[in-house]
């Protein structure tokens, strides 16, 4: 005869738990290629509410500085002026390329700072596959925040600067992409806010450090237009405009006066994809030999 | 200045989550109170409220009387050890010790006396990034050492200990009550409370569920049932329940007799000359005192396999 | 294990002592007790050195003077500017007609007219149109010497401005505003007293009017005193896309025709001779013609002080050698921001705020300890930059000489630039709690205003407005060359412009403690009401 056990007492160690199997693994025995990696990246970063308020805000702000520059800008009839409606329009470029820097910087610095990295590396082994990743992800969104903002850009130019007296009478054509310079700098700033977001993922997957990482962007982009402003020589000013990623990848956004640029427009983006392939190559080779 | 947190009436949202719903009890000098609860019962916020990190939304708690944030030097008043691994990971573990002695106006000296306390020896110069969870704990320990206060207050301090380290744990909360202190610890590892604290405050969904010393707690959880081991099975439940007691067989030669007590079953049973080779009176852990007093306000728990619960 | 009767527990330790030296203390050892820490700042060091010594070590010297004379090119070579009595860097290229003037006396003179010519387009070798420029000017003036750089008083007609008493350079005093015409003609005197010159005008000869006085240190008892003319450059530039200047500077002459000249004291018995003075760095134009009272006089040049961004040329001010400032900066950003947002990261926080309860003590401490050490970095690298910017620059390149006291305030300045800074990056961090965020705003706030302001394609309104409102306006107070009213030059943020700010040294950086006292005011209440 077994007496019942009193109904109010549920004795923890006889809980029994419901383990439920994994479904069968049918890609068993094929490694784990950048399909798989692509899918994990997407799912990380569109998890996050905070990608999407920094795209949103990369819009926000080059649109915002670019209508204030448009808006600060008047050609007075009678007068020539010496102004490049496209580059006033674009301007707003020196900032969102900030907040750029920031989304591709924090998709790898936060899974460091958290300890993420190592289950993300666990998962996939193949380092340069994550990288990859990462940088197609990171690629895609900026390119798509990055036209938005650019053609928003170009609109709201477009409508301020023909007010303020740069209209075909002048001299100026309205703002149009079906224009060939126009569509250049256009596209070209948006390739240009792509690059810089490789440029910093490789930054940050060599430094680790979010704030370290930043540091190291803003002023590669900073410092170099500063430090030819200062330079007397001429020849050094020209080099120093050509060499920047900053200065020479802005060449692409000159409609006119083009021979005066220090830089041809797509050699100056050439550039800039040279200094955002060194930096993801050195990254990369900095996640493949340290320990996570 | 009396060694006691006094808390009254504490109540936090945070969000649409009520953490604290009128926490209210009293920690006294002299014994280590332990502090336990399901997780989200509000432990960790009601320590933080304590030391003045979150601020509630009514209610006080007073160290000694006094608020926290009126407190000079308050790290000579009480100390706290809430979360192990807040540390900088590129600075050594005694320059942490040395900064925070710094700001009560206490010296190197102070920090070589309490890293000798906690035991941490020279491992104390390495950076505390690469400290393992014992070791970080020890390093809380001494931390909160600091300033020689008489009111301690530790959130899980046994997590991540080997045995020999919850033995010394064990065996220094306790002298540290001893020495007249009150130590409030708070802790998920029932087997070490057990022999550690000396009271108990049981808390569930924010609210005190029981504020008892632990002698009360395992008693009222225990019951009256009686174990007896015989090998004269049948016989020994013919005569236990001619004498009124109710009985319930587990095992080939194991009896649970209630309503019964030990030693009126020993006369009985050496009465009518039946061997038995245990009379034991059932003392319910305080593993199991805890859960059936926590059962309603569990949050989070495995759902039993349908059909078990059925049985 | 019972509780039963206890004595509570009575500590033997006694309590150190409170107050807020102790949490100094405790702050300034959480800095230096991180190694990476101490490593930023001194990259910060020395990357504002080594940018700043880079600046010096690319520019080379053009030939071109500053008051528009020939342009010889080359490395290495350029003509330093004579240097009036104040130390300041000056033009001094007049055609002079001049007897001496032993002892006191006075100088009286009616000028009837002013005209000139200026170039009539671009390129050298242009023809020249009538015209004047803005400060083209002729009057009389009595000099210590025909040396280029000694002290003078001067009364003059000038084209766009009315008469002015100018002395040593850099004083301007203006007298009857409107121009000279041969039916309005002014009437100008100067008179000499010992070292002090006083100088009066008037419409009709009769009624003076005082327009100053000044005291000229050490003026020799024979001085020289006489007519002048002088135009300085006509100068058509703009600043132009990316920072760079374009248009024309090219010699102007102005004439102008005097008569009733008297000269009363002791002088050389009447005879007055007329020659270039400063010929080596000015257009030697300039001639005079005598007819019975009348003189006419022809000259180019200016008596003013010498500006960087005039002539477009490649002179230096020590500005130049402060331009590592920006990189310094960044590091300086990103270590003050890590500051507080490590200890947000790990929980550190919480320990920090239990063992000193009184918020904002805690955020004072952290501020002047960063403040401190920020401060320390960059009087090192900014005294170091400029003492040794200027040792690579001599001989290659001219550098505007500027005074101790000058040279002082540029470097304090810009340690406590670096140092306010500083303490901004810990509030910003203090309220965001995350870095990459953090750093982010603070280097936008302070560098890129800079850039826009200075190297970019902004127009020169938006530009000014930029420099005045952002925090980067502080980097007013890393400006060498004051802007003189009375000397027209593009006056510009830019390398090519001289480095020139809307705003006055301190106003500048007072612009940037706003700012910085804001942050910390909002960092306050947010720490105090935020739970940690």
């Amino acid at each position: 005869m077994r007496l019942p056990i009193p109904a109010n007492t549920v004795p923890a160690s006889t809980v029994p738990v419901n383990i439920v199997p994994a479904p069968a693994d049918t890609r068993a025995g094929r490694p784990l290629g950048l399909a798989e990696a692509l899918h994990a990246e997407w799912t990380k970063t569109r998890t996050i509410a905070s990608t999407g308020w920094l795209l949103l805000a990369v819009i926000a702000l080059t649109v915002a500085v670019g209508v204030a520059a448009a808006a600060g800008t008047s050609c007075p009839s009678g007068v020539t002026c010496q102004v490049d409606p496209a580059k006033v329009s674009l301007i707003g470029i020196d900032l969102g390329q900030a907040v750029v820097a920031i989304v591709a910087v924090l998709a790898i610095s936060n899974e460091y700072s958290t300890g993420m990295i190592r289950i993300t590396l666990s998962a996939m082994p193949r380092r340069t596959v994550v990288l990859a990743a990462k940088a197609a992800i990171l690629g895609a969104l900026v390119l798509a925040a990055g036209s938005i903002a650019v053609l928003a850009s170009v609109l709201a130019g477009r409508l301020i600067l023909s007010g303020h007296g740069f209209t075909p009478a002048h001299g100026y054509e309205l703002l149009s992409l079906g224009h060939g310079p126009v569509l250049r700098a256009a596209a070209g700033s948006v390739l240009y806010l792509a690059l810089i977001a490789l440029l910093s993922l490789g930054v940050a997957a060599a430094v680790r450090d979010s704030a370290v990482a930043i540091g190291i962007v803003l002023g590669l982009l900073y410092l170099f237009p500063i430090v030819a402003n200062v330079v007397g020589n001429a020849h050094w000013h020209r080099h120093l405009e050509q060499i920047g990623p900053m200065t020479a990848g802005l060449a692409i956004q000159a409609t006119t006066d083009l021979n005066r640029l220090p830089i041809s427009p797509w050699a100056g983006l050439g550039v800039l994809a040279a200094w955002a392939a060194a930096a993801l190559l050195v990254g990369g080779l900095v996640l493949r030999l340290r320990d996570a | 200045m009396e060694a006691t947190i006094e808390v009254s009436g504490l109540r936090k949202r945070f969000g649409p989550v009520l953490a604290l719903d009128g926490m209210s009890f009293t920690v006294a000098p002299g014994q280590v109170t332990g502090f336990v609860g399901p997780n989200g019962a509000g432990k960790s916020t009601t320590m933080r409220v304590v030391l003045g990190l979150d601020a509630a939304d009514e209610g006080t708690a007073l160290i000694g009387g006094q608020p926290y944030a009126s407190l000079r030097h308050p790290l000579s008043h009480v100390g706290a050890l809430l979360d192990a691994a807040a540390l900088q990971p590129s600075r050594s573990a005694r320059n942490h010790l040395l900064w925070l002695a710094h700001s009560q106006g206490l010296g190197a000296e102070r920090v070589d006396q309490v890293v000798e306390q906690a035991g941490l020896g020279s491992a104390i110069r390495r950076k505390a990034g690469g400290f393992s969870l014992g070791m970080r704990q020890r390093l809380g320990i001494a931390a909160a050492l600091l300033g020689d206060p008489p009111v301690l207050m530790m959130d899980e301090p046994f997590n991540g200990m080997d045995p020999e380290g919850i033995v010394w744990m064990r065996g220094f909360l306790r002298s540290l009550a001893a020495q007249g202190r009150a130590v409030l610890v708070s802790s998920h590892l029932m087997s070490e409370l057990q022999d550690t604290a000396d009271h108990l405050v049981v808390v569930g969904r924010g609210q005190v569920i029981a504020d008892t010393s632990v002698a009360e707690l395992i008693a009222a959880a225990s019951g009256d049932r009686v174990t007896v081991r015989t090998t004269a099975r049948t016989e020994a439940t013919t005569v236990l329940a001619h004498a009124g007691a109710t009985i319930a067989v587990t095992d080939r030669d194991t009896l649970i007799i209630s309503g019964m007590a030990a030693e009126k079953i020993v006369a009985l049973l050496g009465e009518s000359g039946l061997p038995f080779s245990e009379v034991s009176p059932h003392r319910a852990t305080l593993e199991e005192a805890y859960m059936e007093l926590t059962r309603d306000a569990v949050e989070f728990r495995a759902t039993a396999a349908a059909g078990e619960a059925a049985r | 294990m019972t509780a039963g009767t206890v004595t509570p527990y009575r500590p033997d330790q006694q309590p150190g002592r409170d107050g807020f030296a102790q949490l100094l203390r405790a702050e300034w050892t959480k800095f230096r007790t991180v190694r990476g820490w101490g490593i930023g700042l001194v990259v910060a060091l020395l990357v504002m050195l080594g940018l700043g010594l880079f600046g010096a070590a690319g520019s080379n010297g053009s030939c071109q003077s500053t008051s528009g004379g020939p342009t010889r090119s080359g490395q290495g070579c350029f003509t330093a500017p004579p240097v009036g009595p104040g130390g300041e860097a000056v033009s001094d290229s007049f055609y002079f007609v001049r007897q001496s003037l032993a002892g006191n006396g006075s100088v009286t003179v009616r000028v009837t007219s002013l005209a000139g010519l200026i170039p009539a387009g671009n390129g050298p070798g242009t023809a020249t149109k009538p015209g004047l420029v803005p400060w083209a000017k002729a009057g009389i003036i009595i000099k210590a010497s025909t040396q280029p750089g000694s002290a003078y008083a001067a009364m003059m007609v000038t084209a766009d401005h009315g008469v002015r008493m100018q002395d040593n350079f850099t004083g301007d005093t203006a007298g009857q505003p409107a121009a000279v015409t041969a039916q309005d003609p002014r009437w100008l005197r100067l008179t000499r007293s010992g070292d002090t010159i006083t100088g009066y005008d008037s419409a009709d000869g009769t009624h003076w009017i005082q327009v100053g006085t000044v005291a000229l240190a050490g003026l020799p008892p024979t001085a020289q005193a006489g007519l002048f003319a002088a135009s300085p450059a006509y100068q058509d530039i703009s600043q132009g896309l990316g920072g760079g200047e374009n248009g024309t500077i090219a010699p102007s002459q102005d004439t102008a025709v005097f008569d009733h000249v008297s000269l009363s004291g002791a002088s050389s018995a009447g005879t007055w001779s007329g020659d270039y003075v400063g010929a080596d760095y000015g257009s030697g134009i300039g001639g005079y013609h005598q007819a019975g009272g009348r003189f006419t006089v022809t000259g180019s040049g200016d008596i003013a002080p010498a500006v960087p961004g005039q002539a477009g040329g490649e002179d230096l001010t020590a500005t130049t050698f402060l331009v590592g400032t920006f990189a310094g900066l960044i590091a300086v950003i990103v270590v003050a921001t890590m500051f507080i947002t490590a200890e947000y990261r790990r929980g550190l926080i919480r320990v920090t705020l239990a063992a000193s309860p009184r918020r904002g003590r805690v955020l004072a401490a952290k501020a002047i300890v960063l403040g401190s050490v920020a401060f320390v970095t960059g009087l090192v690298a900014a005294a170091a930059a400029v003492f040794l910017g200027t040792q690579l620059a001599r001989g290659r390149v001219y550098v505007f000489p500027v005074s101790s006291l000058t040279e002082l305030r540029m470097v304090v300045g810009t340690a406590a630039l670096v140092a306010v800074v500083a303490v901004l990056a810990l509030a910003v961090g203090t309220m965001l709690r995350r870095s990459a965020a953090a750093v982010t705003v603070v280097i936008v706030a302070i560098v890129l205003p800079y850039l826009l302001g200075v190297v970019s394609v902004l127009p020169a309104d938006a530009a000014d407005w930029v420099l005045r409102i952002t925090p980067a306006a502080a980097f007013a107070v890393q400006q060498a060359v004051p802007q003189y009213p009375q000397v027209t030059a593009l006056y510009s943020p830019g390398g090519g412009g001289g480095g020139y700010f809307p705003l006055a040294p301190w106003a500048g950086f007072a612009v940037l403690c706003g700012w910085a006292a804001l942050a910390v005011a909002l960092a306050l209440v947010l720490l105090r009401r935020r739970d940690v």
